[in-house]
């Protein structure tokens, strides 16, 4: 499993595109996948941050949901923003998104083989 | 050559792209200009150039400043081996993006900040392009915002393929995102 972070904007998914060729995956846009029907291809989700966001406004339990889709889907690719270098926000739905997110990506991050940064298209392997 | 510097807001980017600008050139008899892209509005703004200027000034660079339609900077250089440090693209993009009576569309400012740095960069000895890491606060800010963030995205990424040299300063230390050719010496 692979986690790819960086800021938005910063061609995060047209660098897993480049790199792992766009016809050897499936993409999913801030959603998980919930059958294996396309095991041959590796499944990336895109956007992961929007599906903890989403998760996390209908009161679900993202960290426990994530656990699940990773033993289901070992080989996938991760691609997140990293939202967490601004100011804290006022709103409790939006603290709880940025700390929610966070916590999952540190998660992933430890059980990731592979970890990068894409900052301005470049991807730097920090793990 | 060409250097891409990226960096939060006082993380000391500028400082290394004086510095970065400072060492290339020495010993040598290059020119050495500072193109400023930020728009002075106010008393404030203008102090602010003033002192910036101030500290620049002793170390020799020529001030330029052009908030839109950078290109022209070629029409007010003189002619031989020059160093041009432009600071910076989150001026650059403002000022192109909002200075009509309606925000120009986010890839249209996009290709012409990248066209016309391209335009330079071939009549320049070397380029070093200050930007702004503006990207990691998650805040979903209004449709226009939104699409200058998207501007400044595409900007950095071209720049960044173009460039021989990316680094990320971060607390004033430089970090190498990028390095074209390992034979060049760091500085």
């Amino acid at each position: 499993m692979k986690l790819i972070i960086g800021g938005y904007a910063q061609g995060k998914l047209d660098y897993v595109l480049e790199k792992y060729g766009m016809e050897n995956v499936s993409v999913w846009e801030g959603t998980l996948p919930n059958s294996k029907e396309l095991a041959e291809k590796t499944v990336v989700i895109n956007h992961f941050h929007n599906w903890v966001r989403n998760r996390v406004a209908e009161g679900g339990c993202p960290q426990q949901e994530v656990r699940l889709f990773l033993e289901q889907y070992r080989d996938c690719i991760i691609i997140s923003d990293e939202i967490g270098n601004g100011i804290v926000p006022q709103d409790p739905l939006e603290r709880e998104y940025r700390e929610c997110t966070g916590r999952i990506l540190i998660q992933i991050a430890e059980r990731a083989e592979e970890v990068e940064r894409v900052l301005c298209g470049i991807g730097q392997r920090i793990k | 050559m060409m250097i891409l510097i990226i960096g939060g807001s006082g993380s000391g980017k500028s400082s290394y792209g004086e510095q970065t600008a400072v060492s290339l050139s020495a010993g040598k008899d290059f020119k050495k200009y500072y193109i400023a892209a930020m728009k002075i509005f106010d008393g404030e703004g203008q102090k602010k150039a003033e002192r910036h200027r101030a500290l620049r000034s002793g170390k020799g660079f020529i001030t330029i400043e052009q908030p839109v339609d950078f290109f022209r900077v070629l029409e007010k250089m003189e002619e031989g081996n020059r160093t041009l440090l432009l600071e910076c693209i989150s001026n650059l993009a403002a000022n192109e993006m909002f200075s009509g009576e309606v925000p120009k569309p986010p890839m249209e400012t996009a290709e012409k900040i990248i066209g016309e740095i391209q335009k330079v960069q071939r009549q320049v000895t070397h380029l070093i392009v200050v930007s702004n890491n503006v990207f990691e606060d998650g805040i979903a800010y209004e449709k226009t915002v939104m699409e200058y963030i998207q501007a400044m995205g595409r900007i950095n990424q071209k720049l960044a393929s173009m460039a021989d040299r990316v680094v990320e300063v971060a607390a004033g230390i430089p970090i190498t995102v990028k390095q074209e050719d390992s034979r060049i010496c760091r500085f």
